[in-house]
This record gives C-alpha cells, structure tokens and sequence, in this order.
C-alpha cells in the first residue's frame, strides 16, 4: 500500500468525471458491449487511466465510430482499434494476440458472432486481470 | 526608525515581487492580471515584478473560489513566501465565490477561511487598473513601514 | 496507460511558465521524455451541475464563466444552441455584429496564446508587443460590447447593443493599424532565428495522432486537418469563409497558424463592416424545450454543447465538450514524447494553447 506525500487520492475526482452525462452513456455502452458490470469498469478506467484522458474519452469514442475501418468485419466486432488506440484499455499486443485467437476460430469454421462473444469474454478476462 | 531601517523601508517599497496563484476560477481574472503587465499598464514601472514564484514573492495575488484541489496546498503556498507578505484577493470568487456558489457545486469559498487576505478588490473581473492600484495600496499599507512596525 | 516508472518529473501545478494550474508527470530517460501524464482536479467546480434546473436567463451568464478567456464563443454557442431548440429567427444585422464580436474575441485569445508561448521561449520583447497588441483588440471589444471579458452580448433572438456608425470607423481605422502591427510581428517570429532553434521541428503532432485523439481548432489545422466549425455556420458561409492549414505539425506550425488566423479574422471582420445590413438588432422569441447539439468553432477548436430543455426553457441536461480537453490530450499523449528536454515540454505544453478552466469546468 504506497500512501501520498504531496498530492491527494484522486478517484473521488475521477469518479466525479465518469458519471457526467456523456461519459456515463458511453460507460454504460462500453459495459454493455463487453457484458461487465459498469462499477467494474469504471474501477479499472479510474485505476488505468489519467484524468485528462477520462475527460476525453467521448471525443475519443467518437473519432473511433467515425474513422472507416478497412480492417474486416471481425476487427470492427471486436473493436480491434477502438480499445487499443482509440480507448486505450488494453496493450496493443494483448489485443493482437486475442484477434489472432478470434480470427482461427473464425477460420474453423465457427460463426463470427460466436467467435466474437469468445473474444470479447477473452478482453473481459485481460480487464480483471 | 534608524536611517537604515528607513532606507530598508523605502527599497523595499520599490521592489514587490509578486506571485499568482489560480484556485478554481473562470480565467477572466487570470487574464486581466496577465494584462497588467501589457506596456499599457506596465506593471514594471512601479517596481512590481511578476514572477510566480512563491519563495520570492512579498504579495500573493489569489483567483478563483477555492476548490477541494486546493486544501492544505494553498496554505503550503502561503507558507513559502517570506515575510514580509500580503495576499490579495482578485475578483468576485475569492470573496464570495460569485456565480460558483451555489448547491451542487465544489467550490468553499470564500478564501479568507483558509489564509488571511489583506485586500479584496471586486469585480467580475476587475479592470487592470483596479487590481495594480490594490497591489499599490497594499504595498504602501504593508510594505512601506515594515521596520518601523516590526522593530 | 498508468505506469509505475523511476523517474517521474513533476510540473506544476504552480509553475512559472502555466497560467493556470495542472500537474504534468512526465516519464523520463536522461532528458528524453518518454511518456506523460496529467492530472487535474485543481479547477473542477462542477458548473454543468450548477447550470441542471436554472433557467437560461441565469445559465447564459454561467456558460460565459465556463471560461473567461473566450467568453464570448460560449455564449454565442448557447445562445444559438437555445435559437435552434426553439426555432428563434436572428435579424441579419444581429448575425453580423455577432460575427464581429467573435472574431474580436479570436484576435485577443490568439494574441494571448502567441504572448504566452513567446514568453515561454524566454522572447519578452515579441510578447510584449503582442500583449500590447491585445490591449488595443481589447478596446474594440469594449467599445462594441461594453465591457472587457465577461460581456453577455449576445442574447435569443439577437444582440444586446447596436453599433452607430462611427464606432464602425473607429474600428476599421484600428483594424488597419493592428495589421501592419501584427504583420511586423508576425514577419519577427517567422523569421527569427532563435525562435526557429526552439519551435521547428519541436512538439511533433502527426496528422494520425491528431485524429485519434480528435484534436481541434489551431492544433489540428497545424498538423493538416482542415477542421473547422465556423464552415457550417450560415453566418460564416454567407462571408466565403476558407479555412486555413499548415502541415508542419510543429510548435512553430501552431503558432504560425494563430498568427494567420488573427489576419483571417481582420479580413472577416472587414467583410462584414462592409456590407452591414440594415435593420434591428433584436428579433424577440420564446425559448423552448427542446433537446439539441450544437458546435461552434472556438479559438481553440470546436466548442460543442448538448442541451436538454423543458417547456419553460429551463436546462434539464447539459454537457459541454471544449477544445482545450481534446487538444490537452493530444498534446501530453502524442506532442510532447520525445521531446528532449523539460525547457521543450513546457514550450510545447504552452504552444497547444492549453486552458485548463475549460477542460474542468
Ligand atoms: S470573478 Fe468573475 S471573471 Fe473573475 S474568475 Fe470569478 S467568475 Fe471569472
């Protein structure tokens, strides 16, 4: 447990940003998406990220749905770009490896919905980790 | 007074050191103070620097209607500046936390509960002049007879 | 993503060189920085909270408070946010003495902006004129709106004062010479070469990088996005408005573009002198209820806000999106790694215009 020397706990502050209007709408969105409690995301934005990038994520979600991807259907399923580069909510390489995972199921002939469901449970997993 | 005491007195009169420091305001006041040191208003020409720097400062201008960022840190800062030193309050919200204070908001104005304000000048915000006038007047209410006061 | 690293570098949140205070942790190896961090909270007092229930009449003068150095984008935004809720009609004349306020309002922000981040290269002499500049585009701001910061005058269904004729000739006249002032100026900072040691090739913000972040107004249009509300404006529309890019995407591009855009602004502002309708200035109008977003275009970028209304025009909902919070982000996150010193972070930390006021509210 590390206390603070000079600055003061920050997640009161943090929590007083994710539930204004619009961050609170993409919260829930993003939740429901990944099928996870909103309390739990939350937790695991305030504890990941800084404010200013909390303050920006509905700029940040909506630069997300307006870039065209050309990346296949499965990569726009899973949010490939919008959770690593977009949201950063996951290292680039723990999503590659998942969309790898994704992309081999596909291949065997699993329908996309479902290898999407798995690979969303996949970054659920990384999340709680 | 002693000669030296009133050369001290005078010299120190002639070299105020000022510092701002910004706890929670609109930046309306923030900039009229930046605008005091426009050539039109030439700060400088009255010996007053401004530096934002509280270890050197003598007077401590403060904006803004104190936000719950700013416990225990706004004191710290009053704390560094040597005496002698006097803080000004600028603009409606330190003195009574103007449009800002109301329900449901997060700001504790006004600032005079948490260090001791020497002047007050209001204004939504103030004119340029308004505020190097008040930096004048507590200059010479403050400054100009220290010795003789603090023997 | 939130590290535990070795060395951490602290800026602020009193600091010479920032206005207002934030706390900027940079990650550093030697000198070079390697990431950034920002933590605010000094400023947050909660004025979309305030604003739930109030009725506009009071929330248009909170929304000016929003912040002080562009208040009058903040205002017209929820002004005709409101008109477009309620569907109230804007005389001709109002809509161009509207457009004159704001651009007014552009000049002195930019002027600030370009003040402070010559200032934080340690070049007094160029800010101080451009402060000096200020003070004159501060006068003309007065002498249409009557006051310097806070004015409040744009209200539904048009403006609050009218402008006689010869305060338009005043104001052309000092429009003349704050350019020949400001092209001096601008030809001293384009072509000084100190000012280029520390502003080329410093605070790189690629075009990518500026998209993913979403970055808007002067820093996007220096990394070569041609973004720009006031396209979408009628008013703006109506006077040929172009935007202006630069595809340098370095402090020196920011700058520069502020500078070009202050001219713009001059060129706009005669634009509108010169065909002034005739008219009234006030058409009159009920606010409604009502749900909308509306965006305009800021000195620092695009300025949005969602309004809910009910019947009696009171705000239900309200959020408001300001520039400085995108353009903060893209500047702590892309723009300042792999910058090599801590001298060159605050400069670049400056140059993206940041305002910390607005990114808290
Ligand atoms: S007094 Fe008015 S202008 Fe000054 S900081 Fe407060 S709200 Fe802003």
């Amino acid at each position: 447990m590390s206390g603070y020397l000079y600055e003061k706990d920050l997640v009161p502050q943090k929590y007083r940003i994710l539930v204004s209007v619009r961050h609170d709408k993409l919260v829930r969105e993003i939740a429901s998406e990944l099928e996870m409690p909103v309390q739990e995301l939350r937790r695991y934005l305030i504890e990941h990220l800084d404010m200013i990038l909390l303050e920006n994520l509905p700029a940040r979600a909506e630069a997300a749905g307006t870039k065209l991807s050309d990346n296949g259907e499965v990569a726009t399923a899973l949010g490939k770009e919008k959770y690593t580069l977009f949201i950063p909510i996951l290292p680039v390489a723990a999503m590659d490896s998942i969309f790898r995972d994704v992309n081999e199921r596909v291949r065997t002939g699993i329908p996309v919905a479902e290898a999407v469901a798995y690979g969303r449970a996949q970054i659920r997993e990384a999340l709680r980790r | 007074m002693t000669i030296l005491q009133q050369i001290k007195n005078k010299v120190r009169a002639r070299s105020i050191h000022v510092a701002y420091v910004d706890v929670g305001s609109c930046n309306g006041c923030d900039i009229e103070v930046l605008a005091c040191l426009a050539p039109r208003y030439d700060i400088e020409q009255y010996g007053i620097f401004v530096h934002n720097n509280p270890r050197e400062a003598d007077v401590l201008l403060v904006i803004g209607a104190y936000t719950p960022g700013w416990e225990e840190k706004l004191a710290m800062v009053w704390e560094k500046i040597p005496p002698p030193k006097a803080a000004v309050a600028i603009g409606n919200c330190p003195i009574s936390g103007c449009l800002f204070n109301r329900r449901e908001s997060f700001v504790d104005p006004p600032v005079k509960k948490h260090i001791p304000i020497a002047a007050e000048v209001p204004g939504c915000p103030p004119r340029p002049t308004e505020i190097l006038q008040a930096i004048l007047l507590v200059r010479d209410a403050v400054f100009a007879n220290w010795e003789g006061e603090h023997p | 993503m939130k590290r535990t690293v070795d060395v951490n570098i602290p800026l602020g949140p009193i600091h010479p060189c920032f206005k207002e205070p934030a706390r900027l942790k940079c990650e550093a190896k030697g000198e070079r920085i390697v990431g950034a961090e920002v933590e605010l909270g000094y400023m947050k007092k909660g004025i979309e909270r305030i604003m739930k229930g109030r009725p506009w009449q009071e929330v248009m003068f909170l929304a000016e408070r929003v912040c002080g150095i562009c208040s009058v984008i903040h205002n017209m935004v929820f002004i005709e946010a409101m008109e477009q809720i309620s569907s109230i009609p804007v005389p001709p004349r109002a809509a161009y003495l509207r457009v004159i306020a704001n651009e007014l309002d552009r000049m002195q922000s930019h002027l600030l902006a370009n003040f402070s981040y010559c200032y934080t290269i340690e070049h007094e002499t160029l800010g101080m004129y451009l402060l000096d500049l200020r003070e004159q585009v501060m006068d003309e701001l007065e002498r249409l709106t009557g006051a310097r910061v806070t004015c409040a005058y744009m209200i539904p269904g048009g403006v609050r004062c009218d402008m006689p004729r010869h305060n338009a000739e005043i104001l052309s006249g000092s429009l003349d010479r704050i350019e020949r002032d400001l092209r001096r100026y601008s030809g001293m900072f384009a072509d000084g070469p100190m000012i280029a040691l520390r502003s080329r090739g410093v605070g790189i913000l690629t075009k990518e990088a500026a998209q993913r972040a979403h970055a808007v107004g002067p820093t996007a249009r220096a990394s070569g996005i041609t973004t720009d509300g006031r396209l979408i404006h009628p008013t703006y529309r109506q006077l040929g408005f172009v935007p202006l890019s630069r595809t340098d995407c370095d402090n020196y591009a920011r700058v520069m573009v502020r500078f070009d855009e202050i001219i713009q602004s001059i060129s706009l502002i005669r634009k509108c002198l010169q065909d002034l309708p005739k008219g009234v200035i006030r058409g009159g109008g009920v606010c409604k209820g009502g749900e909308t977003r509306y965006s305009g275009e800021a000195p620092r970028g695009e300025l949005t806000y969602f309004i809910k209304s009910d019947e009696y025009g009171r705000i239900v909902d309200i959020q408001i999106q300001t520039p400085s919070i995108m353009n903060i982000e893209a500047c702590c996150h892309e723009m300042i790694i792999g910058a090599d010193s801590i001298a060159d972070v605050t400069a670049t930390f400056v140059s993206a215009d940041p305002c910390i006021a607005c990114t808290e509210r």
